[in-house]
Parts: C-alpha cells; structure tokens; sequence
C-alpha cells in the first residue's frame, strides 16, 4: 500500500515541479503545459551527432533519472512513508546527488558538442565545490539529532526546527541545494544565453524528455531534504503528516525556483571562489556554534 | 546460495569487469569513468556484506574523485577521446608480470591467512556507525589525523606550485 502512496507522490511531486518551474519563468500557471511539453518531445526526432560517444550519450539522461531517483529514497513524507530508513541516510543523499555530476560529465561529453562540453565540464567545479556545502550543514543536523536516519532527524526537531535552531546551516544549504540542482542562478551547466542550453543543448525527442525529468525529480529531491532536514519534516499542528510535507516540499520549490530568478547569473570562477572562501569557513562556523549549541541548550 | 553471495558475485563480477573495460577502451574519459563504476560496484559489495557506511562513503566519494580525474585526463592527454586509437596498454611484459604477482598474492593471503571466526551477530548499520565514529576517535585518530595532515600539506604544495609567481614591484 505504502509502495503505491510513495509513487503516487512521486508522480504529483514531479507534476507539480514542472508546473512550478514554467510558472517561475514564463510568470503563468499553466496546468497542462508539462503534458503538451512532453507530447511535443514524444513527437520531436531525435538528433544523433557525427562522432558521438553513443554509450555516454544514452546513458547520461537515464543515470540522471535514477541518482535523483535514489537520492528521494530517504525521504521520508510522514511516519512510516519512506521507502527506505537507512542508518547513513543523510549521506547517501550525499551519495546519489554525486552521480549526478558523472550524468551531466556524460551528457557534456557524449555528444561531442562544444557547448556541452563546457557545459558538463563547468558542473564538475560547481559540484565539487556545492556538495561540500551540503554536506557540511547536514552534519551539524546530524549532530543535533545524534542519527544520520532522516526519520530520526525530522523528529530531532519536535521542540524547535532547525531553521531556527542553525539558520546559518539553513542558508549555506539552500544555496549549495540549489547549485546542486542548478537552478538559476546557479544554472551554469545549461546556461540559456550563453551556453544556448550547454548539456541539454544536443539533446532531443524523448532523450531530452528524460533529462528534463530526471532534472525535475532532483528539484524535488532537494526541496524534499531542505523540508526534512531544516524545516521539520512532516511535523505541524491540524493537518495530517503527509499533506505538511506536501505543503512544505512544494513551498520550498516555489521559492528556489522564483527566488532564483531575481538574482543574476554569476561566473564561474567568482562562484567557485565564494563557495571556497567563505562558504567552507561558514560551514565550519556553523558546526562549532551547532556543537555549542548541542552541549548547552539541547533542545 | 544465498542471495547475499548471489549479489556479491554480481557485484564482484561487475567490478572486474568494468577494470577490464578501463584498459580496452581507447578514451581517456572512458577509461576514468570504467574505473569510477568499478569503485561503485566495489561499494555495493560492502553494502551486500552490511558494512552500510563503509558502501555509501565508497560510492560517494568515488564519483567525485574519479571525475576529477577524468578531467586531468583530458587536460594532459593529446587525445582524449580515443579518436586516434591510442592504446592504454603500456609495458605490457612488465606490467603483466607485476599483475600476475599481486593476484596471486592477494590470492594466497585470501586463503592462508587464519581469519578468525565468521562473524555472526553483525550490528546494525545505525550501531555500525558509532563504533566507527569512537574507532575514528580513539585508537586510529593518529593514523587518520596524520594522512589528513599531509593531504593538506600535499593539497597547499600543489596549489602554491600551480599558481602563477605575482611580478614584484621593482623598488623605487
């Protein structure tokens, strides 16, 4: 029964992503857009490349899907809806987000194209340095909740959530969240303007389709953490579990996705630059004054 | 058999393979990405003998390392994409020899070494994670703070090498 649940949410949750994300950037609600989009791929041809590496090429936007897949997989909706309690929970987070760096370096490569190329190339810095701030804010969670079990971690925060509990670790890994997932502004890896779509850009028909859906369910994915790990998960007064973490998924979406549109693309290289010299110390502020926190007001 | 050999064997299996694949290929990018996968499927088979934090680290932190060291490749190789046929195979007699050596010593250790006891009464993952903090902390913080300490040391010395001397302002 819960299998079912868990799919159907995952169906919704993705639905609604999309929706949210034409909404973000075209400013309408379109309710029917993600089906007429993907008919419209269904129908496109799909485009091979002279000299491509065909393995890269297919399997890039497939290995995408199943990282960010996985990566949901820890995510628990209420009490007893997740479809797996691991004990290292949080770090297999870590853990499938990373696979999604070797998809984009595929999909870069795959084509033998110049801008997916840079595009795919450019993710591996952004990554490298993101993951760093996202799994250093989770080890200050982890400290508060003394588990790396996400179910653990959501009731840690029965008394206070993390949000207001380690707000510095809230920011650091919202940011690193959406570079993760490169959201604008953080979409350097399939830049429209600069890079006319970088990995994305030789990718067509139902190859595309898949990408753009593995893309969508590691927004969700992200959301879904921020909400678990920082915004109390399921936990709140009058509704049921599932539809506060329903609430609080799709809230923090709309917010990554509509507040990232107000901030402009920045460079590589000064990205790069603040993610190591000030984002790093930052995390390490955080797991101190968490640390701190921990032995004087456990809460 | 039981499952858990079952998907040892398939993982095992899965890893040779893709170490095969890193010397038949002609692509440097290839070629890191078949050992990446091979690493991966070395953390699978720690996930299939419980060892749950041991897997998930090793298919973390192998994703990023072996990227990393895909892009070198395609810094310092002339030809990358393996358009021009190159051969990954080098000294073949030497490294053969030097192959065949460490098989077959890996080999004999495996069987002649006394290993003690199977264990039996595994902890649970979440317990398995304690322990290894307080080993992390206890008796092996030396080891460990010590190879920290010179990856950093290593990591600085690379970076002061790399970058660029800044021209001094001649004295007026």
């Amino acid at each position: 029964m819960s299998e079912w649940l868990l799919i159907l949410a995952l169906v919704i949750g993705v639905y609604a992503v999309a929706v949210l994300e034409s909404w973000a950037s075209g400013n309408r609600l379109r309710l029917l857009g993600p089906v007429v989009s993907a008919l419209a791929l269904l129908g496109q041809e799909s485009v091979l490349h002279r000299k491509n590496d065909r393995l890269f090429f297919e399997t890039s936007p497939i290995l995408l899907l199943i990282a960010a897949l996985l990566s949901l997989a820890i995510i628990p909706l209420a009490p007893g809806l997740i479809v797996t309690d691991l004990a290292t929970g949080a770090l297999f987070f870590n853990a499938a987000l990373a696979y999604v760096l070797v998809a984009l370096i595929m999909a870069g490569w795959g084509p033998d194209g110049a801008y997916g190329m840079i595009g795919g190339w450019r993710f591996l810095g952004q990554l490298i340095a993101f993951a760093m701030l996202v799994v250093m804010p989770i080890t200050a969670v982890a400290m508060r909740a003394e588990s790396l079990s996400t179910i653990t971690i959501v009731e840690s925060q029965a008394q206070l959530w993390n949000i207001a509990y380690q707000p510095l670790g809230f920011v650091l890994f919202a940011i690193a969240g959406m570079a993760m997932a490169f959201v604008p502004p953080f979409d350097l890896p399939n830049a429209e303007g600069e890079l006319a779509g970088g990995v994305e850009a030789e990718y067509t028909g139902v190859r595309r389709m898949v990408f753009r859906l593995g893309r969508m369910v590691l927004i969700l994915s992200v959301a879904s953490a921020a909400t678990v790990f920082y915004l109390g998960g399921w936990l709140g007064p009058w509704l049921p579990a599932w539809a506060w973490s329903a609430v609080k998924i799709l809230a923090v979406t709309a917010l990554m996705l509509a507040g990232g549109r107000m901030f402009p693309r920045i460079r590589e290289g000064t990205l790069l630059a603040w993610a190591w010299k000030l984002g790093i110390p930052l995390a390490l502020v955080n797991i101190f004054l968490v640390g701190v926190l921990v032995l004087v007001v456990p809460l | 058999m039981s499952l858990q050999v079952f998907f040892l064997l398939v993982f095992g299996g899965a890893a040779v393979w893709f170490g095969i694949v890193v010397f038949l290929t002609h692509s440097m990018v290839r070629s890191a990405l078949a050992l990446l996968f091979s690493q991966t499927a070395i953390g699978a088979m720690f996930l299939v003998m419980q060892a749950e934090f041991l897997g998930v680290l090793q298919i973390m932190m192998m994703a990023t390392e072996m990227s990393i060291m895909a892009i070198f490749m395609v810094m310092f190789m002339m030809d990358p994409g393996g358009l021009g046929e190159m051969d990954m195979k080098h000294q073949r007699k030497t490294s053969l020899a030097a192959g065949l050596v460490a098989f077959f010593g890996a080999l004999a250790v495996a069987v002649f070494a006394d290993w003690g006891p199977v264990a039996t009464d595994i902890p649970d993952a979440g317990e398995q994670v304690r322990l290894l903090g307080f080993e992390l902390l206890g008796r092996s913080m030396l080891i460990f703070e010590s190879a920290g300490l010179t990856i950093l040391t290593a990591m600085i010395a690379a970076t002061a090498v790399a970058v660029q001397a800044r021209e001094r302002k001649p004295k007026p």
